[in-house]
Formats: structure tokens, sequence, C-alpha cells
């Protein structure tokens, strides 16, 4: 087995190959004069003062991006996201082997405190989307374009590739026991080292799902990736006219994809070579001379290249990262620990894991039904009793947790249909005349959606210290016939 | 124990991990316990009912058994498993059960007399006992009832020498006088040299061929910062309980006659109001239980807090809240069934790992709750209730003894029923009889070569009375046996 620092050299020189490569690919039998001719003939402005006015909101909207994938551990400032992935991005584009994605990580790290695992799998996620979005754009574009069967071939080797890690992706969400046995299971004959490989790739594929699993992050962060690369796609199509090139949305959305689909090759850093040859293959595809596309390919990405490298340095200087350490501590979390003993037991670390999430915020719904069920009290009381309420439900089983809330769901359609208001929005009295109608009817159905909510509320509520106190009070009676009778 | 393998891994630290965790650490072996729930100090148990749930309950005491009648089930997830929050009682496996045992699923080794002596070893280390003092006011009513109706009724023994009465049986005993096996078995077990590793939860069983190589589990390391960890042993026992081993054990891949048999004892509770002062919730639950019908029916008491009579009288709360005033008037009774139906346990394949409890009542099943309200709504009235409050739905407060005998007549209805649990069990039932059990009658899985069942799992069928003290001879008569078989 090489060494770490072998395996870097060898990294290193595979990149440099292979920007070789393209690059030679890109400019054989091409007329150096005629691209020079071209350059001189470009008009970039305004055109690339537009493109970068793109790639500029696509960098806030990928921080947004980013701020929404990692809500649930803290609550990161938006432009302080855009730093940490405009970082990153520059990062790529001065060191090689894309260790910007580690610093990225480390810089995620250093802001918000969260464990390097899970911050390598927010930007695995992250990768993901971006690759599935360009999916999209690139089957969007190339219906509105002239068929080749380069594209086809793109398309359908981004389709596998990102295809095929969103399907584990998935399957890791909804099924994550399945994954991580069939990881054991398949790989058990290979020895311990290659199971706990492949276990811990497995954790970290569960994890990443875990930030996707509330429905309402997953859409909000799908949306975004769209958009993102909407702007990127615009970035590209704007620099269009500054070779006298026709201002095509399908024609800079195919570019842009081809070309993002063509620097996961090994290169260089700045993925010079492979993003020059993709770049200007997609746009001979559409009947662009090669000399234009190459001039084009140039212009963008020196665009974008100046722009994200400029910011990322001044983001570096402003935040004090060491990038070596960085990256340095990044590469030890990816390394997982050599066995050590817990308590006096030979233990063997796999990876982090994603913590269980519990809100301690009751929302306003709960709170409303608790105090349909409940005597008048203090709002603190009803709070309380709220919050334990949801604790419990989402300590329930998946399944049945969800059956409650798409019955929850139905009440409040229907309470929202029958009453033209929202269940919080009426008075207390119509609420609790609409719990009971519902809760202790004649539908069985109905009394079970409300069972748990109406036995953890009068659980919680009776269990609190001065309530017992005030019905132990000789006067008791009286009080409830006040309080308690609504 | 060497630096890389533990010898023998328990997984789970109820009454069937601790006493195989001490049995075979004081013979030598290096044990390695691992406890998904906490460690808690005496200090922190017996708060209120809200906070032990969170913190001593497994899912928080949110686990039902789905079914056509849904009910409510619980278990202890902390060191000490289930015995932290139980009531105590101890009964000895009746000879009846035993030889069902034998009869059904070619139980070898288990007859009362090779039993005793595991028995009387634990109940000497549980220092089970009968109060030896005056009863509490709700074992007092119970009482007089019993004697009117003329029944057959006994103190039950508990593993609780001492008992102050604070009620806290629920939330873990804050005086240590109960005797869960975080206090009366696991430190000796430690002592004796097994290591604990609490908060630790297994997801699954490592297997090569037909070995079991170790366990993958998620530890918390530190606060927030939870790791997944393997763990190599040579041999693996699994306690982790009627529902959680079957549901390790299918995760895992094994799953002949694993968790396809469900049993419970399904409960129905009712309230009963007297006119003096009882204050159940200032005392220890009704210590007598009444054994006139059994195996079918038994009667007994049940924990009290004005919580959990605000919960039992919610089923007809429009009516009934206003009861909540006479709470000190009060106490909570049962009836718990020998439970005949059907049921599994399979691990949740969606989302995380969750397991789902399925269990269908059997007619028989319904025909006893319905006798049995009867039975002990009368037994009530007789001892001088002046109402009685059954958890189900719809169906009127019991005033009278005409009122009480109509349910020996009527079956109660099905929809209204608000049923619950804390004794599950048979999910890997132990015998010779390969046809229906998952392992052979001293708990060693069947087809694999190191792995052993060893908790209230392995009961083969119902034993109709509270589990603990089955559950802890047989699993000393397993690691007994595992000592000698493996020396």
């Amino acid at each position: 087995m090489p060494s770490p620092r072998s395996q870097r050299a060898v990294i290193v020189l595979l990149g440099a190959i292979g920007s070789a490569v393209f690059l030679y690919l890109a400019a054989r039998r091409l007329d150096f004069q005629a691209v020079a001719a071209t350059w001189h003939t470009a008009r970039p402005l305004p055109w690339v003062a537009y493109a970068v006015l793109c790639y500029f909101v696509g960098q806030l909207l990928r921080g947004l991006r980013l701020r929404v994938l990692v809500r649930r551990e803290t609550a990161l400032p938006w432009l302080t996201a855009t730093n940490i992935v405009v970082i990153g991005y520059a990062s790529n584009n001065v060191f090689p082997a894309r260790l910007g994605e580690l610093v990225r990580a480390g810089v995620l790290v250093e802001r918000t405190g969260m464990p390097f695992g899970e911050a390598l799998t927010i930007t695995f996620i992250e990768r993901l989307l971006d690759g599935m979005s360009i999916l999209v754009l690139l089957v969007c574009a190339a219906a509105f374009s002239v068929h080749a069967d380069t594209i086809d071939q793109v398309a359908k080797l981004g389709a596998i590739l990102f295809g095929g890690a969103l399907l584990v992706v998935v399957i890791g969400v909804l099924v994550p026991n399945v994954l991580l046995g069939l990881a054991s299971r398949l790989t058990a004959p290979l020895g311990a080292k290659w199971r706990d490989r492949a276990l811990r790739v497995t954790t970290h594929i569960i994890n990443g799902g875990a930030c996707l699993r509330d429905p309402r992050t997953a859409l909000a962060v799908s949306l975004l990736s769209i958009v993102v690369w909407v702007l990127e796609a615009a970035m590209f199509v704007c620099v269009l006219p500054a070779f006298g090139m026709p201002l095509s949305l399908a024609l800079g959305t195919l570019a842009m994809s081809v070309t993002n689909f063509g620097i996961l090759f090994p290169s260089t850093p700045g993925y010079i070579g492979p993003f020059h040859y993709f770049c200007q293959q997609a746009l001979m595809t559409q009947g662009i001379p090669a000399t234009e596309a190459l001039a084009y390919a140039v212009l963008v990405h020196l665009t974008f290249y100046v722009l994200v490298t400029a910011w990322g340095a001044g983001a570096i200087l402003r935040y004090g990262v060491e990038i070596g350490r960085t990256v340095a501590a990044a590469r030890a979390a990816r390394t997982a620990p050599a066995s050590q003993t817990m308590g006096g037991i030979p233990v063997h670390f796999i990876a982090h894991v994603e913590p269980a999430h519990v809100t301690a915020e009751p929302g306003e719904l709960m709170i409303a039904l608790a105090e349909a069920f409940l005597p008048p009290c203090e709002p603190r009381a009803a709070r309380d009793v709220a919050a334990f309420i949801e604790g419990q439900i989402a300590a329930l089983p998946p399944s049945l947790r969800t059956m409650f809330h798409l019955g929850i769901t139905f009440f409040r359609f229907t309470v929202r249909i029958r009453h033209v208001s929202s269940f919080c929005g009426l008075p207390t009295d119509r609420r609790r005349a609409i719990v009971d109608a519902w809760a202790f009817g004649r539908i069985g159905l109905l009394r079970q959606l409300f069972r748990p909510v109406r036995s953890l509320a009068v659980l919680a509520y009776y269990e609190r210290p001065e309530v017992i106190r005030a019905l132990a009070a000789p006067d008791s009676r009286a009080h409830l016939a006040v309080v308690g009778s609504p | 124990m060497n630096a890389e393998r533990v010898d023998v891994l328990v997984i789970g630290s109820g009454a069937g991990g601790a006493v195989t965790a001490l049995e075979l650490g004081s013979g030598g072996r290096g044990v390695c316990v691992l406890e998904e729930g906490a460690r808690h100090e005496l200090a922190q148990y017996g708060a209120g009912s809200v906070e032990a749930m969170q913190r001593l309950y497994r899912r928080r005491g949110m686990t039902p058994i789905t079914g056509r009648v849904p009910i409510g089930y619980v278990e202890g997830a902390c060191l000490g498993g289930s015995t932290e929050i139980n009531s105590g009682f101890w009964h000895r496996t009746p000879r009846e059960v035993l030889l069902r045992y034998q009869s059904q699923f070619d139980l070898e080794g288990a007859t009362l007399e090779e039993l005793a002596p595991h028995f009387e070893w634990a109940e000497q280390r549980l220092h089970v006992s009968l109060r030896g003092r005056s009863w509490p006011k709700s074992t007092e009513v119970f009482s007089r009832g019993i004697e009117a109706m003329g029944w057959s009724g006994q103190e039950v023994p508990r593993a609780a020498s001492g008992c102050e009465d604070n009620n806290t049986c629920a939330t873990g005993c804050p005086r240590g006088a109960k005797q869960g096996m975080s206090r009366a078995i696991l430190p000796e077990a430690e002592r004796a040299g097994a290591r604990i590793l609490t908060g630790c939860r297994v997801r699954m069983l490592l297997t090569s061929k037909r070995r079991v190589t170790g366990v993958l589990a998620e530890i918390e390391r530190e606060p927030g910062a939870r790791e997944m960890i393997r763990i190599d042993a040579d041999h693996v026992f699994v306690c982790a309980g009627p529902t959680e081993t079957p549901a390790l054990l299918r995760r895992s891949g094994i799953k002949y006659h694993v968790g396809e048999t469900l049993r419970i004892h399904p409960m129905l509770k009712v309230v009963a109001r007297f006119p003096e002062r009882i204050d159940a919730h200032e005392s220890v639950l009704p210590l007598i239980q009444v054994k006139e019908f059994w195996p079918e029916v038994s009667l007994g008491g049940g924990f009290f807090t004005p919580g959990h009579l605000a919960m039992m009288l919610s089923d007809n709360w429009l009516t009934t809240r206003g009861e909540m005033a006479s709470f000190r008037n009060m106490a909570a009774y049962y009836v718990a069934v020998r439970g005949t139906g059907d049921g599994h346990v399979r691990p949740s394949r969606v989302g995380d790992a969750t397991t789902h409890l399925r269990y269908e009542l059997s007619e028989e099943d319904h025909i006893n709750l319905s006798h049995g309200l009867a039975r002990l709504a009368t037994l009530l009235l007789a001892a001088g209730a002046e109402e009685v409050f059954p958890t189900v739905h719809g169906i009127p407060t019991i005033r009278t003894e005409i009122d009480a005998i109509r349910w020996l007549d009527e079956r109660l209805p099905r929809a209204g029923l608000s049923l619950t649990t804390v004794h599950a069990f048979s999910t890997c039932p132990i015998g010779e009889r390969q046809d229906r059990c998952a392992a052979d009658s001293f708990g060693k899985v069947f087809r694999w070569e190191n792995l052993y069942v060893n908790d209230a799992s392995m009961l083969p069928d119902s034993p109709g009375v509270n589990p603990q003290g089955t559950v802890m001879a047989l699993a000393r008569r397993n690691a007994l046996r595992f000592k000698d078989t493996a020396s």
C-alpha cells in the first residue's frame, strides 16, 4: 500500500496528465492565428459584467443552500455560508485534486463547530444535488438544440453517475438499515478492513441523507440547486454575444452542463484542459467553429476563475483560515482512528453518526390542540404540555408518526374548509368544540388520531406540581367547576 | 478479553442481560455489556412521569403495539432495563406453565425442581419478600373486595424490601428499595470483572458464515457526538428484551422463527372512586393479585398518579374530567388476560432503527377482558367503591353490580378499548422443537455457533404471571450451561 504522500503525488500527476491531454485535444488542428483574431474582435463588455453578476448571485444562492442544509446544526449567517462556499471553489482553483472540498469542509467546521465527517457529508450532498440539477438542465437544453451523439453520451454518463448516487442516497434516507445490512453482508467475505470501509462510506451516505429527511428541506435545497445552476447557465449565456454568438439559453445551458460534467475528469487546479475541451465540444455540436468555441471557453473560464479566486482569497484573509492545518484536520477526520478502548472494551471506530434532532419549541397548532384538552391554564403550562406532546410524537415509529401527521393535516384542512379559518385562528371555545367532536365522536379512526394528543396532554398537565396542589386543595371541586369544565 | 476482541458480549442489561453478565463475569470470562440507555444515579430516579418517560423508557414510552385494537406498551431503556421501572412483583413460574413449555416446545431442563435453585439464587440477591407490615389503603380496600367475593387472592412478593411507599416504581425508586438490576446484580457483575458500556445502541450483528464476529453499534462518545463502532466478540448473548432482541436479529438477517410469535398480557385498567381517602398517589401500588380466574384472567392494582388518572379517565373525558377533583379517593386496578392472540415483531424498514410491534387480540382475549371487567368491577363495588371508570370509550360508568355483571354476557366494544401492557415475551422461543423455536432449550440460536438469546424473548409462551422471575431463573440456568459447555 503506497504512503499517503505517494498517493497524493500520483493524484497530482494524474491531474497534470489529464489537463495536458485535454488541452492537446482542444488545441490540436487549431489555427492559433484565428483564435487570436477572434479574441481581438471580441466585445467582452458589457457581457462579461452580466456574466459576473449572474455568477455572483449564483454563489449567494449556493450560500443560502448551505445555510438550509446546516440549519439543523447551527444558524449560519448567509454571508458566512456564501464565503465558505466561495473558499471551497477558490481552493479548487489553486490546489490540486479538488482539495477545495476538504478546505470547505474544514472552514465549515471552524465556523460552526460541526464534526468534520458531517461537514464532508454535506459537501457530498451539495455535489449530488449539483449533479442532478446539471443533468436536468442538460436534458432540457438538449431538447431545444441540434441532436448530437456527444451530448447524449454525456447525459447518459451523468445519469448513471449521479442517478446511481442519488438512488443510493434515497435508499439511505428511506431504509438506512437495509443499506447498512447490505454493505455489511456484501463485504463480509473481504475481511474486517474492507467491511469497515464499506460501513464507513454507507454511514456517511446515511448521514448525508439525514438532512434531506425533512421533505421541506429536501424541496428547498432541490429548488435552490436548480436556480443556482440556471444562474450558472446564465453566466455562460451572457458571454456568448461577446463573440458574436446568439444569446441562446439552450446553447449556454448546453455548454454549461457539458463543461461541468467534463471537469469531473482529473486535471490541474482550476480544471484547465477539461473545462476548455468540453466547453468547446459542446458549442461545436451546435455548429460553432472550433476557434470561436475555444476563445469563448477561455473567456468564461477566466470570468469565473478570477472572480471566485479573488473573492475566496479575500474570505480566507478575513477568516484567517490556515489551509494546511484545515486540510490536515479534514484528512485526519476522514481516516478512522485505529482501535481504541472505551471503558476497557476494545472498539474499532467506523464513522461519525448524525445525531437525532428533537425540536424543543412546540408549534402553534400543538399548543392550540393541547389547550383544547386542558382546563384554562397559564400559557406557560400549555407550552410545556405541547412541547412534551411534540417530543413524544417525534418518538413514535416513523410509520405511525407519518400517519399522525397526515391525520393532523387532514384535520387542519377540514377545519379550514368548514370554518373558513385556520384552527389556531378560531376562538378557544370553538376550538374546544371541534376537538371534542373529533376526539370523542363516533368515528373510531378520528378518536385514534387524537388519542395520543389527549392522553399526553392530560398526563403532562396533571403531573404538574401546581396542578396537583390545586387539585388537593379543599375547594378543588369548586376550582374545577370554574376552570375545568369548559 | 484481549486487546482486539471481547470474549462474551452481552447486549442489554435487563433481567436477562444482567444475570448473564454476572454469571459469566464471575466465571472468569471477559464479559462486556452494551446498554442502549444511560446509567442513572438514584438521585435521578423518582422524578415525575413526564421526566421519567423521557429518561428511562424506550422511545419515551411511545412504542405502541398496532392491530385492530391498538395496545400501549412500555419498556425500560436504561441500565437495568425494565426492572428499573416495573413494580418489582415476583412470581416463580407456575408448574402448569412449565409443563406446557415442556409439552409444546420440548423445553429441556426447566422443571420446577430444576429451576428452583435459580429462583432461590435470584430471590436471595433481590431480597424478595412480602411486605411484612400493614397494607396501604389501595391494597386494603382491594383485599376487602376479595374477601367479600370469597375469591382467592394473595399478596405478591416483591423485590423491594424496605419499600417506603413513595409511589415511584414506574419512575425509578430513588431510595434504592426496589431491586432493579442496576442495584441488585450489575454492581456485583462489575466487581466480578464485567465491563459495561452505556449509551451504546447495537445496530446489527456482524456475521461471517455461521458465526457472529461482533456488532456494529452507535455510541455517544461525548454529548452530541455519536460514533459508529465495531466491537468484535467470540460469543454474543442478545438480551435486548422481547421487542429489541428479535428486531436486532432480524436486522442482522437472522430470521428463523425470530419475531414471529409476540405474546403479551393485554391489560384493561379501571379507576375506582371510594367514599374514603385512598391517597394512592402517595403510596405503593396495590400489592394483592386475584388468581381465582388464573391463568385466563388476573386482577390486580396499578400505578397511580394524578397524571395517570387523567390519562385513564380521558377515554370518556367529556363526562369524567370533573372527577379529577376526587383523585385522593381513587385508585387504579387492572384486568390482565393471558393473551392468546397472534403478534409479531419487525424492525422498521423505513427510517431509523425502530421496531414495529403488531398483535391481534383474539376472540378469547376479548371475552376474557369483558369477563374480567365484570369481575373486577363487582369486586371493587363490593369493596365499597361508588363508581368504577373503565378505560373503554363510550361505555357508562359502572355504579351497581348489575351494571358490572352486564359484561359477563356482553362484549366490550372493541373500538372503544384502551388497552395497555408491560409484559411481552416469546419472540425468540426456546425449546428443542425446531419447527417452533428460534433457539435450543438453553438459548443457543439454531444454525449459529456462538449466538444466544437470554431474555424475555426466549419464554416459549405467555407465563401468565409477572415474568421477571422466570426470565432471571432461565437466564441463570442458560449462563451456567454456557459456562459448563464452553469450558
